[in-house]
């Protein structure tokens, strides 16, 4: 599902590496947790993967599509394959919950109908069946991030990747997250996550990559983390 | 058969794709109104410099079209003598001014009899007694003339040559008075000359450095307002909207910037016309031909507005947008 093969970034000539010759292969239907310090590389692993850069040297190939024969056009392609979920929510801010669930369809040309029958659906999945018509300032936390995830996962991506989506909230609010992220990749979906968490890493019992200034320090099919 | 159903998919997909392309394009269109409606604030304030811009290209035009008026009916007053024998007869005097109205210099030429020159010098003596009362018992000495206006006032090259070269002229010219443009009158004619070709140069380098200025405002008017919205494109491009989906709900705000704007620009503008016409009449300042032109052209003004509100806003959201939608 996700390759990378001694994939290299490297933001300025002269400085060390962000990612330094990182290879790794994600299987599909993975739950795969990411940590690492500020620094580690994680940010920018996310930003390759969604193409918002470019490596300096190595391949980078996700459900099928090889990065290196990926033309600029295609990209907005890409990322329709892939959901994004941030830890600033990242919502519009003046659209309702229906609308910023519906932006993912809409952008993509779905029908209306299409559209009224597809958002109901995941906006129950994320337990926010009711607040259609909010608007995000009037969402707490949990639920902004509920509302993303939605947005994330309504055109059924193969991959999910998380950047910190628990970072801005309580623990309460964090497990309801972690839990719709365990749902979503129980139906198929490969989610690869980042958090600094360690409780959640350490409860979740999955696959554990970590990433130490640029590099693979460790790869553990049932991780730990301490922080 | 199987060729028959190949192009019938095709056409099938061909007419899904125009489905989908209308379908965006109302999507962008509809996204650009909620925007422009669901962000009040930012769209009243973007809408407001919009129109000060407007109104002042609605003035930069309408103060150079009085300007020009205003100098062309100064110009045409400023009309130049050529001095003939108090004894030239009318028919010579018609026959002078059909030579110079085939001149491409002249712009009005007319014949003034001595008679109709002493009437005129009596009109302008009217409360001078003895100067009424010595012109009824004297010869009338009063030189004829021919009037002339001509199209530059800083080119009589081609009435001084006319001058010098028509035999008619030649022997009708009264030798005692000098053409106005080749006497002492020649400078104060240059003076006028210069001082109305410097008012044309000024009024349009002065209106064009406003319609730079005020334009430059509303491009970085616009250009805060999608710098407010950067994240929200960051959003956008990271779900897949592609360029055109994300550049357009911006091109229709601007759009609906410039519309509303030339409405009240264009409303302002032409009542403040209206409203300072006789005030400036006063000061001799010619209004009536371009309240003529704008009430007859109104539309067209109109249109004009939008269309360059319209421009205006549409270049400044290409501009400002283009740094955030790089892949």
């Amino acid at each position: 599902m996700i390759l990378l093969d001694r994939v290299t970034k490297t933001y300025n000539k002269g400085a060390s590496p962000a990612l330094d010759r990182v290879s790794l292969f994600i299987e599909p239907r993975e739950f795969v947790i990411l940590v690492g310090t500020s620094g580690a590389g994680k940010s920018t692993l996310f930003k390759l993967l969604t193409r918002e850069e470019k490596p300096t040297s190595g391949k980078i190939v996700v459900g099928g599509i090889d990065y290196d024969t990926l033309k600029d056009s295609h990209i907005p392609m890409l990322r329709r394959k892939i959901g994004v979920v941030f830890q600033d929510f990242k919502l519009l801010p003046q659209r309702t919950v229906f609308e910023n669930v519906a932006f993912a369809l809409e952008i993509a040309g779905m029908t209306r109908r299409e559209i009224k029958s597809t958002v109901p659906k995941v906006i129950e999945l994320v337990g926010l069946t009711g607040k259609e018509k909010q608007f995000p300032h009037q969402l707490s936390g949990g639920e902004r991030q509920r509302v993303a995830i939605a947005r994330a996962v309504v055109r059924q991506p193969k991959i999910l990747i998380a950047d910190e989506p628990t970072g801005n909230l309580d623990p309460r609010h964090s497990w309801d997250i972690i839990r719709l992220l365990e749902k979503i990749n129980k139906y198929g979906t490969t989610v690869l996550l980042t958090t600094h968490n360690a409780e959640i890493v350490n409860k979740l019992k999955r696959r554990v990559i970590t990433l130490d200034h640029g590099k693979i320090s460790g790869d553990q099919a049932v991780g730990s983390y301490r922080q | 058969m199987s060729a028959k159903k190949k192009i019938s998919s095709k056409t099938f997909a061909a007419q899904k794709r125009n489905r989908r392309k209308l379908l965006t394009f109302w999507r962008v269109i509809r996204y650009g109104t909620d925007s422009f409606i669901r962000n009040s604030w930012l769209s009243v304030a973007a809408t407001a410099v919009m129109t000060i811009t407007l109104l002042i290209i609605f003035s930069a035009f309408v103060t150079q079209n009085i300007l020009t008026d205003t100098i062309s009916g100064l110009q045409d007053k400023v009309d130049m003598s050529i001095y003939l024998k108090t004894d030239t007869t009318k028919k010579v005097g018609a026959d002078l001014v059909t030579e110079l109205k085939k001149l491409s210099s002249v712009r009005t030429a007319r014949y003034i009899s001595a008679d109709d020159s002493r009437a005129e010098f009596a009109q302008s003596n009217k409360g001078d007694k003895s100067t009424i009362a010595a012109l009824t018992v004297a010869t009338n000495k009063n030189p004829a003339a021919l009037r002339v206006v001509v199209e530059n006032i800083n080119d009589t090259s081609q009435l001084q040559k006319f001058v010098s070269t028509d035999p008619l002229l030649k022997d009708n010219i009264n030798p005692d008075y000098k053409p106005s443009f080749a006497g002492e009158r020649r400078n104060t004619i240059e003076s006028i000359g210069r001082a109305v070709s410097f008012a044309q140069k000024i009024g349009l380098v002065a209106g064009l450095i406003f319609v730079v200025i005020s334009s430059l405002i509303i491009f970085n008017t616009i250009r805060m307002a999608i710098f407010n919205r950067k994240e929200e494109i960051q959003m956008m491009k990271l779900i897949g909207a592609d360029q055109s989906f994300i550049r357009g709900p911006f091109l229709i705000e601007a759009i609906i910037y410039g519309f509303i704007a030339a409405f009240i620009a264009t409303g302002a503008g032409l009542w403040a016309l209206y409203a300072s016409s006789k005030t400036l009449l006063s000061y001799q300042i010619s209004t009536q031909p371009t309240i003529d032109f704008v009430t007859f052209y109104g539309i067209f003004v109109l249109l004009g507005m939008i269309a360059i509100g319209a421009v205006i806003g549409i270049i400044s959201s290409l501009l400002a947008t283009r740094r955030y939608l790089k892949l």
